[in-house]
């Protein structure tokens, strides 16, 4: 039953190819022109970016905007997680995310990674190098951000405004951490207006309501540990223990994501545990960027010598494939800067295997157009048919590579993770370069004549068969 | 034509005899070196100021300062940008809990004050949780496990011409059998098992089921087409016909893998040497469990199959 509707496959699509095979030609010859074209400009915007001038087009180029990861710039790594005898719910976890975000802002600190692993909850903190830091200071900061986060809403001193906004009176404490149940961000359907809603503890609510009484028109200020987070001003004075924030800003999407962030901070003031730090890695500078060098210098070498090797075996097609190949690292880099995933050193290496396998799927239909070839069909012919065979192959072997790279994104973490994410992005791309561009060049040149003949196909025997 | 399922026995021997030769390197070297990435500890690497420094006594003043278990050892890299050579001292502390602030500070200053140590540098430190190390394997095996089910039942509903479940369950055999050998190589090398290796098992196994696949393909296509033929010589010539395609793919990957690993053994970078070894030798393996074992294991699973029914009819 299931041999007939296979050969059914085969046969639907030899009647495809018989149509329209003059049509064809032009077709082919236009797309691969404009495929061309496009694979062009986006190796030429990965190496150079693009500006043009008088637009509000600017892209870098890749170089500049890839992140590599800690490896290669060199810094400091840590693992964060609550003390043993802790076991946090999610919510917690995300609350000392936003802890650390707040504290790393603090100092100043933005070019960093702060990723929460939910699964394992710990959070990974990596920062860089930067140019004439001293080792002390990075690992200062990260033992100091996994300190018990004190939120705190007081009443200021208005008139005494400090670069950090106002100044903090510490004897008038209206709120503290504790006293807020839950922060969540919301907005009202009628209106738009975005705001942070606050469920208050009845003690909090009591203490909330005579503050509120007394200060209304004027600001109070919420901060963590020392740092300004939001000064809104009373409107009214507020009883029974729920309260809103409204958040100002230039659009409804920037001021919502303000609210979440409020949100968060204001209920990680909640947070009653304290973060630990066993492990803080550095990494040299120095050996890294040598390294990247080196692997990059590796990356290139392998191109060359796998673009040639194609040229020499398959000839005509071989150039086919070295297109398509090119498309294919270009593709995946521009992917990977764009998603702002970090690259390591085994990432960087990993691409470079993806070279390699990545003309698998030229290599299956070249062999197989050979051999339709060898058995008396023309080239064009072979070409079709060829292509057609080739197909099945190369769907189920992408597929079941596919089922691995998925199992691992879903259960794998951190390194795995990032792995996972590149041999996915790679077995796709090779599909895709596969069937739609050496398909569409392949088409194209064999619609010309004089590129018809055996042995720009590689094989033996001259043209009897055009 | 080469008779790639008749002569199985010879490939069977061949694959057992490493595992044999695995299972001696298991026992000769008491187990697989396990890095300190599974056991636990920190290593710490200073920038020396030249290659002149005793190694056991930065062990001795190590082991002083920590008053823990050091290994020594002298390494060195190339800057690749000003072509000059870095020379390092690294220090292996094993104890489960990493070092503390305090510890780190004490080790330091202590090398600081015997030897010389390049002006201007950082420590390289690395600290490894044991626990994080074999939660990495277990997950791991865990996906590979996961994925192999997957990939069975894949085959099982695509390769239904083929049997199926036998065509799926002759894949996996397959990459076990990769797997084995990979793990071979570090019994017998004593190359430390780390993410590295982890990380060479998982891309060998997405490589090996691939070009596995393909040849299934052609089986599959052929059993349709000759239906006369015995199972053994369809898949023979099923293998015959994508050879050609099963080496050149083989080709242009080694040829990365081995660019990469001169490249990074010119400049001594440890790390991807360490990635790339394992990958060449699962590649070498992916390659020949394609031809030589996941087929004729396929035909003779298929055959006992055959056998069964048939004396179960009778």
């Amino acid at each position: 039953m299931t041999s007939k509707s296979y050969s059914y496959i085969i046969s639907s699509c030899g009647q495809e190819q018989k149509g329209g095979i003059l049509q064809m030609k032009g077709n082919y010859g236009i797309k691969s022109f404009l495929l061309i074209l496009i694979i062009g400009l986006l190796t030429y915007i990965s190496i150079a970016g693009l500006e043009i001038p008088g637009t509000e087009i600017n892209i870098e180029r890749v170089a500049d905007t890839i992140r590599y990861g800690i490896d290669i710039r060199g810094g400091v790594r840590a693992v964060l997680s609550a003390p043993a005898d802790i076991d946090p719910t999610e919510e917690q976890m995300e609350a000392a995310k936003a802890v650390v975000e707040n504290r790393l802002d603090f100092q100043r600190v933005y070019d960093r990674t702060v990723l929460l692993e939910k699964s394992n909850k710990r959070i990974i903190v990596e920062i860089p190098w930067r140019q004439d830091e001293k080792e002390f200071d990075a690992r200062k900061a990260i033992s100091e951000i996994g300190m018990t986060a004190q939120l705190t809403f007081r009443e200021v001193d208005e008139t005494k405004i400090d670069e950090n906004g106002y100044l903090p009176l510490d004897d008038k404490i209206i709120l503290k951490g504790n006293d807020v149940k839950k922060a969540a961000p919301g907005a009202d359907p009628n209106t738009g207006m975005v705001f942070v809603s606050l469920e208050l503890s009845s003690e909090g609510a009591k203490k909330f309501e005579e503050a509120t009484g007394r200060l209304v028109g004027r600001p109070i200020a919420i901060f963590m540990d020392e740092q300004l987070i939001s000064a809104p001003t009373v409107d009214e004075k507020i009883a029974g223990g729920n309260a809103i924030i409204r958040m100002g800003g230039a659009n409804a999407s920037e001021a919502s994501k303000a609210a979440t962030d409020l949100a968060n901070t204001i209920n990680a003031g909640a947070l009653e545990f304290k973060l630990e730090a066993p492990h803080v890695e550095s990494i040299s500078a120095i050996l890294g960027k040598s390294a990247l060098n080196v692997i990059l210098y590796a990356g290139l070498v392998s191109l060359i010598l796998v673009g040639l090797f194609m040229l020499l075996y398959y000839r005509l097609p071989g150039i086919i494939a070295d297109i398509a190949l090119l498309f294919q690292i270009v593709a995946q880099v521009l992917i990977i800067s764009s998603v702002g995933m970090s690259l390591t050193l085994a990432g960087i290496a990993g691409i470079i295997l993806t070279i390699g396998m990545g003309v698998d799927a030229n290599v299956i239909i070249y062999e197989r157009i050979k051999e339709e070839i060898r058995a008396g069909k023309t080239v064009k012919a072979a070409i079709d048919v060829g292509f057609d065979r080739a197909f099945t192959a190369i769907f189920d072997g992408n597929i079941t590579t596919l089922i691995v790279a998925v199992v691992l994104y879903m259960l794998g973490s951190g390194p795995i993770q990032s792995f996972a994410f590149t041999l996915g992005i790679g077995v796709l791309l090779n599909f895709v370069t596969a069937i739609a561009i050496s398909r569409t060049f392949l088409r194209a040149v064999s619609g010309v004549k004089p590129l018809r003949s055996n042995w720009l196909y590689g094989v033996k025997g001259g043209n009897k068969n055009v | 034509m080469f008779d790639f399922i008749g002569n199985r026995k010879y490939f069977y021997a061949f694959s057992a005899l490493i595992l044999v030769a695995g299972i001696i390197g298991l026992i000769v070297n008491q187990g697989l070196n396990l890095d300190i990435q599974f056991q636990g500890g920190t290593i710490v690497e200073f920038q020396m100021k030249d290659e002149n420094f005793d190694v056991s006594k930065a062990e001795a003043v190590a082991e002083e300062a920590t008053g823990k278990i050091v290994s020594a050892q002298s390494s060195y890299s190339l800057d690749s940008e000003k072509n000059e050579r870095i020379d390092m001292l690294v220090l292996s502390v094993s104890s489960s809990n990493a070092l503390s602030e305090e510890e780190h500070e004490k080790l330091s200053k202590a090398i600081q004050e015997n030897f010389e140590i390049q002006e201007n540098t950082v420590a390289n430190t690395r600290h490894v949780d044991p626990v994080m190390g074999k939660e990495l394997a277990l997950k791991s095996l865990f996906s590979i496990a996961l994925a192999s089910v997957f990939m069975i039942l894949y085959v099982w509903i695509r390769f239904k011409v083929m049997g199926g479940l036998v065509a799926g369950v002759a894949a996996v055999v397959a990459l076990l059998h990769d797997v084995m050998v990979m793990i071979t190589l570090y019994a017998i090398t004593g190359l430390p098992v780390n993410d590295s290796f982890i990380a060479a098992i998982l891309t060998i196994v997405g490589y090996s089921i691939n070009d596995t696949i393909v040849i299934f393909d052609r089986i599959r296509e052929n059993s349709a087409l000759l239906r006369k033929e015995s199972l053994a010589s369809i898949t023979n010539k099923s293998i015959v016909q994508t050879l050609s395609r099963t080496i050149n793919t083989s080709v242009t990957t080694i040829t990365c893998i081995l660019t990469v690993y001169i490249f990074a053994s010119y400049n001594n970078i440890e790390s991807i040497k360490n990635f790339m070894l394992p990958l060449l030798a699962g590649l070498l393996s992916g390659t020949y469990s394609t031809i030589f074992i996941a087929n004729p294991v396929y035909v003779m699973l298929k055959e006992r199959q055959a056998k069964k029914q048939a004396t179960a009819k009778a």
